[in-house]
């Protein structure tokens, strides 16, 4: 017999277990307001293009003059000063030198030669440095020559994206003095990779040498280059690793070197590593071994983008259950999703999906309306951003593409507003008639995948429409891509690395089934994951945020003591600041926060115009 | 942590470690077995002496076998107990089984920790109701004069280790050597030499992992200590009063009448103080052995030692030994002493029971120290430069003195040289050669004794006071009191106490003619500034003597004769007080204490790291030695490879962290232990002249050492130049500088650069 208290008991816990077993997952699913793309925030409150920092956009008188100090009790100020430029003005070298000027916000003028610059800058202050390009140079006179060594001796570094040519270094003795070279060991030495040392980009020490067979697909960069031995009082920061086993490490031959003359530095760059957009991290590295410190402003953002992923339309069918025995939809959804959530779930990246509703719209198989539904919840519930895909398998006008999405989620949804579209390698005319398309109408980011080097690595496509550039290809790892990646995030502590999974839907042999992607995916996802902890991770909405403060941004900065002053203006928000010591860390911040990216690398977060930053040394003797 | 609070944790780790293997051990070992011993001063000197015995002859025993290591050592310790624990095993197990069940009972939370300390507190209180606490309450006033004479030793000598960190005798770079390559069962590296204190500071560096330059650096406070305590229980274990030894103690260690060289080579750590801890310890066991009577037992025709007249003789045997052992000035010293004895103990000693045995015991005390050395030679291993020298002086009876300083420490390490400073003696020499061929006046015997009165006096006056005047006068007057006392006491019919204190006084006078030996013509076997600090140590125990022979006389057998003891002990402080009371001293290292705080700091952030290396003047190339990471590499032929500007002149040192010690104001690194502060500092002017070209350590001493610092300052401040984000200050004080550049091993910086003084040394 059961007392009335213990049936009231029993019931009770039937009703609990009940609700929890079958309530939470509704109201899960009530709450879950998948419809509203909660990042298509309005952009209004951030800066535009109008915003933008310009170089030379200030006044002369206002131009703060870059003096390294830290000396005497007064305050001294650390700002920034001209860079000349003397290359091509139109060429590879020009455009990144200009790029990086306007993300560091310096000034910059340009020279064809030296001899102009010398006429140009006769009355100007003396110029921060000297970013050349060696064929520039008349090598064979000798008052050139005498005139870079000037520059040094005024104070001025020099900075040569490409060392001249064997014959002019070998002949020339002053060239070799300048240089840091004390002879030519070989005309050139063949190479089978690389060897990056710490402390000059961020992320730490890496070596590109492919041991394994596996790895030698990955081996890309210059398999050859002249072998200089180098003098005493210069500083390596990168090495090749010669195909002759027998060369001993510290003999390897020097890539990328500084030569320190007391007053300034010469760094040169052995090869052509300086003439792509790895030139802005090289240059942000060049510029933090200047000086005592360097503050300068970044994006701090980290990205991840899928692009055509998830597709909704069951294509490709023969080829799918040849490969895979089930659809495009039951492979995204039941092999792709909970590979890519298993590979992230300790790496805490921002993802962006670039939806596909289908890659061809000419076969005849039309979007599932419930997988969109699907997709749009999981990823709403895991905060993954949902943006839009500009691929087009049947290479359909974008404009018909996009009007045909639009027909599909009104259809499915009424109305979604997307704030991110992957253009991929779209021309920027294509994606800026994109654009004008109904169902671009609240895109506020643009992400790019351009086959030109030379392209802006983060700006303005239009006045609201920001433009981010993917920096690495997740699916194809190389060694070059790897030194870019380094690079960004040395520079700008910009990550964007897209994967494209539209290779999966379409497979053009072996290496694009997803078995072998998985390995390259999850490969991508723990490197760049492990060297860049430090830095925020995003979606490309919330990086497009942190795109329009990083270029609105002007600011100042000075030294007293171990105190740092620094003064921002125009930011329209947050923003961030990569600060490079030596030796020494952030003992305390007012006016914002900072974390450590790595020894003698913090990420300041500035959340008032003005912030004091005070440093400490990096060790403290524990005996004393 | 300041590296004063480092410096005290050190000496307490030190002392806790030589104290557990010397005392501790044999106690446990040893106390049913010394149970005859009488008195806790006599018992502290015999587990003191076999502690030390077992230790010294186990490593010995590895080292010839070369398998010595932290395991054979700690085997080697235990094997013995082992071997008890195996004899009683039937009583010993229940035991074992017992305070292992407790123990397990503890950790399993059987037993909480209030349960813990109240049956700690039992325990405690039960032995303070007890024997142990009954001794306590009766040596109270004891124990707490005794704790004075090791704050008073700790204050004396230990504020120097506490605030000077470097070495502070020239020659612990030597030792230091030798000790190290023991690690690597190299024993007699530099020549066969008594290894004595080598192998107990190895024993203390590889079973208990407390690092070589600690132990060199502070090792010297603990065996000041221990040399004061087994003064004092000598002195304790031949007085009548309680309290007189104290009193000569108190004079001993705090006047200020004594010349400094009788008493600064305490600050550092030296072999010969080292073997001064197993004099005393040896004479007690002679004393002891000759004051026993009746110790033949007859069984038939076998004749049987008793037990504790043969734990005499094997106690003086083993101290004997370790005097050899350590270093031939102590077997001297004892030699002095034995001959003392005999001479005290006349009535008894020459009795054949007596003579043979205690002869018997003395020879065997030499083998055994001379077994291990003998071994070696015989192996092949030639004798120590020093020992040359000691063999030459007892096989042609010269009379040359020569300081052994010179031919044993200073020629033996790579880096170290020979300096005479015999030229000096050598002149005196033949001077008196001269004058000895021309024809002597007769002179009359009283003026002949007032002679060599003056001469002893004044001999006395330079080297072992403070050229006090009086001071050698009352020094001579205590040696003759005592032995008149002494003699005084045999007519009173108390010969055993009458022979101590005669024994004592021959025994000083011996020392005083060996102190004077150059002037009286006769061989001087021991270096004379070293001799006055056997010289100083001896006169506490006259003092001692002295006090306790008149208060016996005026108070024997009364209980006021505790009181009046005590009352010396009072009187002598007020005395010294009056008379002038000495100042603890804080010598000149051979290196700054920028130096050692450095090194420490080094070896602490690098003891998980990568590999380092340090650039430094001689003294920490040893240090560094022991640490499998850490390098050394020599200030003067890095400059000198810095000088090389050739075509393809680099040097690289392949270590992740390189730190170079340079000296703002060079030492002055004179051969011998002082005070003297160095005042010059480096300069251009310094730079401008060339390097030293000699080998060794030339390049440091002196006014080389200035210019080799002042090159070393001018190529840093360049290297900083070009470097100056790289080249970090990794500490600085006013008179010292170390730099640290943190580089990748895979790209070495070339050091060569042009510092812009080398064209000026290359042209001179």
């Amino acid at each position: 017999m059961v007392s009335r208290r213990n049936y009231f008991t029993i019931v009770i816990m039937m009703l609990v277990v009940f609700f929890l077993c079958m309530f939470i997952n509704n109201l899960k699913e009530v709450w879950n307001d998948y419809t509203v793309n909660s990042y298509a925030e309005d952009a209004s409150g951030y800066p535009s293009q109008i915003n933008i920092y310009l170089p030379g956009g200030s006044g002369e008188d206002e131009q703060a003059q870059r003096t390294e100090g830290g000396e005497g009790e007064g305050e001294t100020v650390v700002s920034r000063r001209k860079v000349i430029c003397i290359g091509d003005t139109d060429g590879a070298l020009s455009n990144m030198v200009r790029e990086w000027v306007t993300y560091t916000k310096r000034d910059i003028a340009q020279y064809t030669s030296l001899a102009s610059f010398a006429d140009g800058e006769r009355e100007m202050d003396i110029p921060e440095m000297l970013v050349i390009d060696p064929d520039c140079i008349h090598w064979e006179q000798e008052e050139e020559i005498s005139l870079l060594t000037e520059c040094v001796a005024q104070g001025i570094h020099l900075i040569f994206s490409r060392l001249p040519d064997v014959s002019v270094i070998e002949n020339s003795e002053q060239v070799r003095e300048l240089l840091g070279i004390r002879n030519i060991a070989e005309r050139e030495v063949q190479v089978e990779g690389l060897h990056l040392y710490g402390g000059f980009l961020l992320g730490g020490e890496k070596v590109y040498h492919a041991v394994e067979e596996s790895e030698k697909k990955y081996q890309d960069l210059e398999p050859a280059f002249p072998w200089y031995r180098l003098e005493a009082g210069v500083q390596v920061y990168m090495k090749g690793i010669p195909v002759d086993e027998s060369v001993k490490p510290e003999s390897y031959p020097a890539v990328i070197w500084r030569k320190s003359f007391g007053t300034a530095y010469v760094f040169a760059v052995n090869g052509g590593y300086m003439e792509g957009m790895t030139g802005i991290g090289f240059l942000s590295a060049m510029s933090a071994d200047m000086y005592t410190y360097e503050l300068y402003p970044a994006v701090n953002a980290q990205s991840m983008v899928f692009a055509g992923y998830p597709s909704l339309a069951d294509e490709n069918r023969e080829v799918m259950d040849t490969y895979y025995s089930r659809s495009v939809k039951q492979l995204f959804q039941e092999i792709l999703w909970p590979g890519i959530t298993t590979t992230l779930q300790d790496r805490e990246f921002g993802l962006t999906c670039m939806l596909a509703p289908q890659y061809d719209y000419q076969d005849g198989s039309l979007p599932d309306s419930r997988q969109l539904k699907y997709y749009l919840k999981i990823f709403n519930e895991q905060s993954v951003e949902t943006g839009l895909h500009g691929f087009d398998r049947s290479r359909t006008l974008p404009a018909g593409k996009l009007a045909e999405d639009q027909a599909f989620l009104t259809e499915a949804l009424d109305s979604y507003h997307f704030s991110s579209f992957y253009a991929g390698n779209l021309k920027e005319e294509e994606i800026k008639e994109a654009l004008q398309e109904e169902v671009l109408s609240s895109v506020k980011t643009v992400v790019t995948k351009p086959e030109e080097e030379h392209q802006e690595t983060v700006g303005f496509l239009s006045e609201q429409v920001t433009r981010q550039r993917v920096t690495g290809d997740g699916l194809n790892y190389s060694y070059r891509g790897d030194l870019l990646v380094r690079s960004m995030e040395t520079a700008l502590g910009y990550l964007n690395i897209s994967f494209d999974l539209t290779r999966v839907a379409y497979p053009e042999g072996e290496e694009d089934l997803w078995e072998n992607l998985a390995v390259e995916f999850a490969r991508t996802a723990g490197a760049y994951g492990k060297d860049f902890q430090g830095f925020d991770r995003t979606t490309a909405s919330e990086c497009d945020a942190h795109i329009r403060c990083f270029l609105g941004l002007d600011y100042e900065d000075s030294r007293t003591g171990d105190t740092i002053r620094l003064q921002t203006s125009d930011t329209g928000g947050t923003v961030w600041f990569i600060l490079r010591t030596h030796n020494e860390k952030v003992k305390d911040m007012e006016g914002g926060s900072w974390r450590k990216l790595e020894e003698d690398a913090f990420l300041i977060e500035v959340e008032d115009e003005e912030v004091v930053i005070t440093l400490e040394p990096s060790e403290k003797r524990y005996y004393y | 942590m300041s590296m004063a609070m480092l410096t005290v944790l050190q000496i307490i780790m030190v002392l806790a470690a030589y104290t557990s293997v010397t005392l501790l051990f044999p106690w446990i070992f040893l106390h049913k077995r010394f149970a005859g011993i009488r008195g806790a001063s006599a018992k502290f000197m015999a587990y003191f002496v076999a502690g030390n015995f077992y230790i010294m002859n186990l490593v010995f025993l590895l080292q010839l076998l070369h398998i010595s290591c932290w395991l054979t050592l700690v085997i080697g310790t235990l094997l013995p107990f082992a071997a008890a624990l195996f004899r009683h095993r039937d009583s010993v197990l229940p035991v074992l089984e017992r305070v292992l069940g407790r123990i397990s009972r503890i950790t399993g939370g059987e037993i909480g920790k209030k349960t813990l300390l109240v049956k700690f507190e039992r325990k405690l209180r039960r032995m303070s109701s007890g024997e142990a606490g009954k001794w306590a309450s009766r040596h109270a006033l004891e124990l707490v004069l005794t704790l004075g004479i090791v704050f008073l030793v700790f204050y004396m000598y230990g504020t120097n280790a506490v605030n000077v960190y470097g070495y502070c005798a020239s020659d612990m770079v030597v030792h230091h050597y030798w000790m190290n390559e023991m690690i690597h069962n190299n024993i007699f590296v530099d020549g066969v030499y008594p290894f004595g204190m080598h192998c107990v500071l190895y024993y203390l560096d590889i079973v208990f992992g407390i690092p070589g330059h600690v132990l060199f650096r502070l090792f010297g406070v603990v065996q000041t200590l221990m040399i004061h305590l087994m003064l004092l229980a000598f002195l304790r274990s031949v007085c009548k009063s309680r309290y007189a030894p104290y009193a000569g103690m108190a004079l001993y260690m705090l006047t200020d009448r004594f010349y400094e060289y009788a008493y600064y080579r305490y600050y550092a750590t030296l072999p010969q103080e080292f073997g001064m801890l197993f004099i005393l310890p040896s004479a007690w066991f002679a004393i002891a052995f000759l004051k026993e009577k009746d110790f033949i037992f007859t069984d038939g025709k076998k004749e049987t030692c008793s037990l504790v007249s043969s734990q005499y003789l094997i106690l003086f045997a083993a101290g004997i030994s370790m005097t050899l052992a350590v270093h031939f000035y102590d077997t001297i010293i004892t030699g002095l002493f034995c001959v003392g004895i005999a001479a005290g103990f006349c009535f008894r000693c020459f009795r054949w029971r007596y003579f043979r045995r205690i002869v018997v015991a003395g020879v065997a005390g030499i083998g055994i120290a001379v077994l291990p050395m003998a071994a070696a030679w015989v192996m092949g291993t030639p004798l120590q430069p020093s020992l040359n020298w000691g063999m030459s002086l007892l096989s042609s009876g010269s009379t040359e003195a020569v300081s052994e300083d010179a031919s044993d420490d200073r020629a033996s390490s790579g880096s170290t040289e020979a300096v005479s400073e015999e030229a000096s003696d050598d002149e005196a020499s033949s001077a008196e050669t001269a004058a000895d061929k021309q024809p002597v006046p007769k002179v009359p015997l009283s003026v002949r004794m007032q002679r060599l009165y003056r001469t002893v006096q004044s001999e006395l006056q330079y080297y072992v006071t403070n050229y006090d005047a009086g001071m050698p006068r009352f020094l001579l007057g205590s040696i003759g009191l005592l032995f008149l006392l002494g003699i005084l006491w045999f007519i009173l019919r108390r010969k055993e106490y009458g022979a101590v204190l005669v024994s004592v006084s021959i025994f000083m006078l011996f020392l005083t003619v060996l102190q004077s030996a150059a002037a009286l013509g006769i061989p001087q076997v021991v270096e004379v500034s070293r001799h006055a600090v056997y010289y100083a140590y001896g006169i506490a125990a006259v003092w001692s003597l002295c006090l306790d022979a008149v208060l016996f006389l005026l108070l024997r057998g009364n209980h006021l004769m505790d009181l009046g003891s005590l009352g010396t002990v009072a009187a002598v402080c007020v005395a010294a007080g009056l008379t002038g009371i000495k100042n603890p001293v804080c010598l000149t290292a051979y290196e700054t204490n920028g130096a050692m705080i450095c090194l420490e700091n080094i070896i602490r952030e690098n003891k998980d790291g990568g590999t380092w290396t340090i650039c430094s003047a001689n003294d920490e190339r040893w240090m560094v030695d022991e640490y499998a990471h850490g390098y050394h590499y020599e200030l003067i032929t890095f400059l000198r490879k810095v000088e090389d500007k050739g075509e393809f002149a680099s040097v690289m040192i392949p270590s992740s962290n390189v730190y170079f010690f340079i000296e703002k104001i060079p030492g002055l690194y004179v051969d011998y232990i002082n005070t003297e502060k160095p005042k010059r500092t480096v300069s251009a002017e310094g730079a401008q002249e060339p390097l030293s070209s000699w080998p060794g350590i030339v390049p440091y001493v002196g006014n080389a050492r200035w210019v080799t610092m002042s090159h070393m300052y001018y190529w840093a401040q360049e290297f900083k130049r070009l470097y100056p984000n790289e080249m970090e200050v990794y500490y600085e004080t006013d008179d010292f500088v170390c730099y640290r550049i943190q580089q990748n091993e895979y790209s070495l910086y070339n050091f060569a650069v042009d510092y812009g003084y080398h064209h000026e040394a290359e042209e001179d």
